[in-house]
């Protein structure tokens, strides 16, 4: 049984069986749950052709993206082409690199087009069932379309606009595709470059269009781009240099509350933003030195769980540094008892002194000032370029760390470290460097954070941040910076974006339906990010662990059965019959 | 060039290395010979820093160089193949190369001794691109050795270079490390093939549980009785 089958029908089984169990009373729903799953597991897991599997694997999140979305804003059709093309492209180069312009321009342009085939589709599906079954009339709908369509007011009729824009997303991915096709076919440094030159084209494009087509996308954008830079910093401590870290979260942790601690009421210090930010990096990647220092010797699974102590540790710092009150104070207890405070000094002028915040958090946190242009929670616009901004330089600073002598470094740490130590690498200084710029990374990510959300709390760095970031960058691809960025979008984006629009979607269709605003918890799909999740995560380890755009390298070592088994083959057959060696 | 001075080593409280003393001029093949746990591979690894000694002087070129640490060493001019090859298995048989040359900078001379690894082990250059960890163990061990040569050293360290190799291909590897002796680099081997590190070495020394037991010329301890009777096999 060919292995694609196979994964379906598992997939299927699995899936039904968890979303019966999750509680869905009608074997209906559940069977049609399971079945869109065990799809996707099946287009994993289908021998197509790379451009024809990169397009479609892409393609669905359009779709999912649309039919979430287009009732209300269906100019989301352009956004997905966007995305989609890109990825589409990204997607297929990995799995067969062109060298030719002309080849790699095609193959994208034709991975974009099958997802924006599918996105455009999704479009036709929404107009036709879903916005009569969310009780939108057919005039209404031609009057979002023509308000929020480029072009769409001369159009006129519904059916007009949505042609026009299903072409226009088409267009967009294919172009788009074909564009970073052709990037991808350029060597080096260089190449590299002009794929990130693109990614920031579509990035810097979003909040136009977001303006333009009344998306209001912009709040639910940040915290995902956010995650990613996360990801991207993890990944030079997990991908790169091969550590695993489970505790990753208390370096974003140190830079909010760095920057919370530094510009805000609290301490009634007001430091500019544009100073903070490197200061609370510079703190992140001390921090990531101090806690790195004792996991020096230990590898794996060792690592693993004192990085993971470390991560629980942090946040519950920043709570007990609160100073007194009922939640936030430290108390010691001795034998049962409770010593009092007085009992001991030290603690005594700890709970005196409130440096954190405590449980309450740090609220409000100054946001950055630039004459001219207003950082405030109605204006998100200012936010994300900046956001866009850090993550350029932040993709730039990894670019050039990943191709100097330090890159080199950490791979051969990863890969043997007596030997790179034989090599005449400083393992120490190697390893100490990894912990301390993922630590930095996450500081810049951690200040922006703070200032962003204005309000910080110990439970916003919790364990599942550490998790969250590290599957990211393992469902991306570990050692791969174009995957993780695709990791996170993917994750976070189903997350924020995907999972509450689809919930809404379901809540407006429903209470059409039946007239009542009583949604089941088993209708509620912002329940299930979990378990989605949770399959997501399985299905992808069992058919693509190497993850969706893997690193060269780990994909040889995870798929030694593709290519090299043969090569290996070829090295005991002719080692036995070489006749220069086996001649005299 | 390179002298051992009443070297103490310990793993843990585990005493390997009582007191060696021996010293390898510029130039020539050195051959350590001993049985299992004799204490063969810490003597190497005391030299290149990775285990250090707790006693004693280890002096490369009159300087002082234990207590140095390891990847210090190897900008010395010490390099080891270590025992059990250790090559990067992800990496391609080029990129491991290029590791070899990691505490060097210039790129026209590490792209000569590219070449000049390729013209030693011909094999390599056929499976340039191919990883590391895929190689039979033959090429991992030519690997291993290009490797080790990439640091250019002036004294290369080559702990059991045949292990688990046909026979053929040991012959191969022993002409491979003379060529590169005559080529200017000094050698210290460990090897359990006694008689062939013999038949290339200028002098060896004997080690027996931590202690050198003989030290001589290697056509001296061929004749040796003791020598031919517990690491010869010949009765
Ligand atoms: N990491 C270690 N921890 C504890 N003891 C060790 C360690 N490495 C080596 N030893 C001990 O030190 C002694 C010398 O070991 P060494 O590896 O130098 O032997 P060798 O002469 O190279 O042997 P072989 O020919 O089997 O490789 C042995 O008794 C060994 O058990
Ligand atoms: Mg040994």
């Amino acid at each position: 049984m060919p292995k694609s089958l196979k994964v379906g029908i598992w997939t299927f089984i699995g899936s039904f069986l968890f979303l019966m169990f999750y509680g869905f009373q009608s074997v209906l729903v559940a069977a049609i749950g399971a079945l869109l799953i065990a799809i996707f597991g099946v287009l994993l897991a289908l021998p197509l052709p790379d451009v024809v599997k990169s397009g479609l694997l892409t393609g669905i999140i359009g779709l999912v993206f649309v039919i979430a979305y287009a009732v209300e804003r269906p100019a989301i059709a352009l956004l997905g082409a966007m995305i989609t093309g890109v990825s589409a492209a990204l997607m297929a180069s990995y799995r067969q690199h062109k060298t030719d312009l002309r080849a790699g321009a095609i193959q994208g342009a034709l991975a974009g087009a099958v997802g924006g085939a599918l996105t455009a589709i999704a479009l036709f599906l929404v107009w036709l069932y879903i916005v009569p079954a969310a009780g939108v009339t057919n005039i209404a709908y031609a009057k979002l379309l023509s308000e929020t369509i480029p072009l769409g007011a001369s159009l006129g009729s519904d059916v007009a606009i949505i042609g026009w824009l299903s072409a226009l997303t088409l267009l967009i991915s294919m172009l788009l595709g074909a564009l970073m096709g052709m990037a991808r076919t350029v060597e080096g440094v260089r190449g590299n470059l002009l794929s990130y030159a693109i990614l920031g084209l579509v990035v810097l494009l979003i909040p136009i269009l977001d303006r333009q087509t009344e998306l209001q996308l912009l709040n639910a954008f940040i915290p995902v781009f956010v995650f990613i830079l996360l990801a991207l910093g993890l990944n030079i401590v997990v991908g790169y240099a091969g550590l695993l870290d489970l505790g990753y979260a208390a370096f974003f942790a140190i830079g909010a509350y760095t920057t919370g601690m530094l510009s805000s009421p609290l301490h009634d210090t007001h430091w500019n933003f544009w100073l903070v930010i490197w200061i609370a990096a510079a703190v992140a990647a001390c921090a990531g030195v101090i806690l790195g220092a004792p996991t020096l010797p230990l590898r794996g699974d060792y690592l693993a769980i004192v990085t993971l102590g470390f991560g629980e540790i942090v946040p519950i710092l920043f709570r007990n540094l609160g100073g007194g009150g009922p939640n936030g104070s430290l108390t010691l207890k001795l034998f049962g008892g409770q010593l009092g405070t007085a009992d001991i000094a030290g603690f005594t002028v700890m709970d005196q002194v409130n440096l954190t915040g405590g449980v309450a958090g740090i609220n409000p946190i100054d946001p950055p000032k630039l004459p001219g242009i207003v950082f405030g929670p109605q204006n998100q616009v200012p936010w994300f370029y900046l956001l866009v901004a850090i993550m350029m330089l932040t993709l730039f600073l990894i670019n050039r760390l990943r191709g100097s002598r330090q890159g080199r470094a950490w791979t051969a740490l990863r890969e043997d470290e007596l030997a790179a130590d034989a090599m005449g690498i400083n393992t120490v200084r190697t390893k100490l460097l990894a912990f301390a710029m993922g630590a930095t990374f996450s500081g810049f990510a951690g200040a922006f954070y703070g200032a962003y959300v204005s309000a910080i709390f110990p439970t916003s760095f919790d364990f599942s941040v550490s998790i969250i970031v590290l599957c990211m960058v393992i469902l991306g691809g570990l050692g791969n910076m174009a995957g993780v960025i695709v990791g996170g979008l993917l994750i976070m984006g189903a997350d924020r974006l995907i999972l509450p629009q689809t919930s809404n979607l379901i809540r407006k269709v429903v209470q059409h339906q039946q007239n009542t605003l009583d949604l089941p918890t088993y209708r509620d799909i912002t329940q299930w990010r979990l378990l989605l999740f949770g399959m997501v995560l399985v299905l992808m380890m069992l058919v693509r662990p190497e993850g969706l755009l893997p690193n060269a390298r780990r994909r040889a070592e995870l798929h030694p059965d593709e290519d090299t088994a043969e090569q290996e083959n070829a090295t005991l057959f002719d080692a036995e019959r070489d006749p220069q060696l086996a001649g005299h | 060039m390179l002298q051992l001075n009443d070297i103490h080593t310990y793993y843990g409280n585990i005493h390997a290395l009582k007191g060696i003393s021996l010293h390898i001029d510029q130039g020539e093949i050195v051959t350590l010979i001993g049985a299992n746990g004799a204490g063969k591979s810490t003597t190497l690894r005391t030299i290149s820093g990775i285990t250090p000694p707790r006693r004693g002087r280890v002096l490369f070129e009159d300087q002082e160089i234990n207590g140095i640490p390891a990847h210090n060493i190897v900008k010395l001019g010490i390099s080891q193949s270590p025992e059990g090859r250790h090559i990067f298995p992800n990496l391609t048989v080029r990129e491991n190369l290029e590791m070899g040359a990691f505490t060097r900078n210039d790129k026209q001379g590490i792209e000569e001794d590219m070449e000049r690894a390729f013209n030693l082990f011909p094999r390599l250059r056929e499976r340039s691109s191919q990883r590391g960890g895929t190689l039979s163990g033959g090429e991992q061990q030519m690997l291993a050795i290009g490797r080790a040569l990439m640091a250019r050293p002036r004294m290369l360290l080559l702990d059991e270079p045949s292990m688990g190799l046909a026979p053929v291909l040991v012959d191969q590897i022993f002409e491979i490390v003379q060529n590169i002796n005559e080529q200017g680099t000094t050698i210290l081997l460990v090897e359990q093939n006694a008689l062939m590190a013999l038949s290339i070495a200028h002098r060896g020394y004997v080690l027996q549980t931590g202690e050198i037991v003989l030290a001589d010329s290697a056509a001296a301890l061929r004749d040796n009785e003791m020598v031919q009777k517990a690491y010869l096999g010949i009765e």
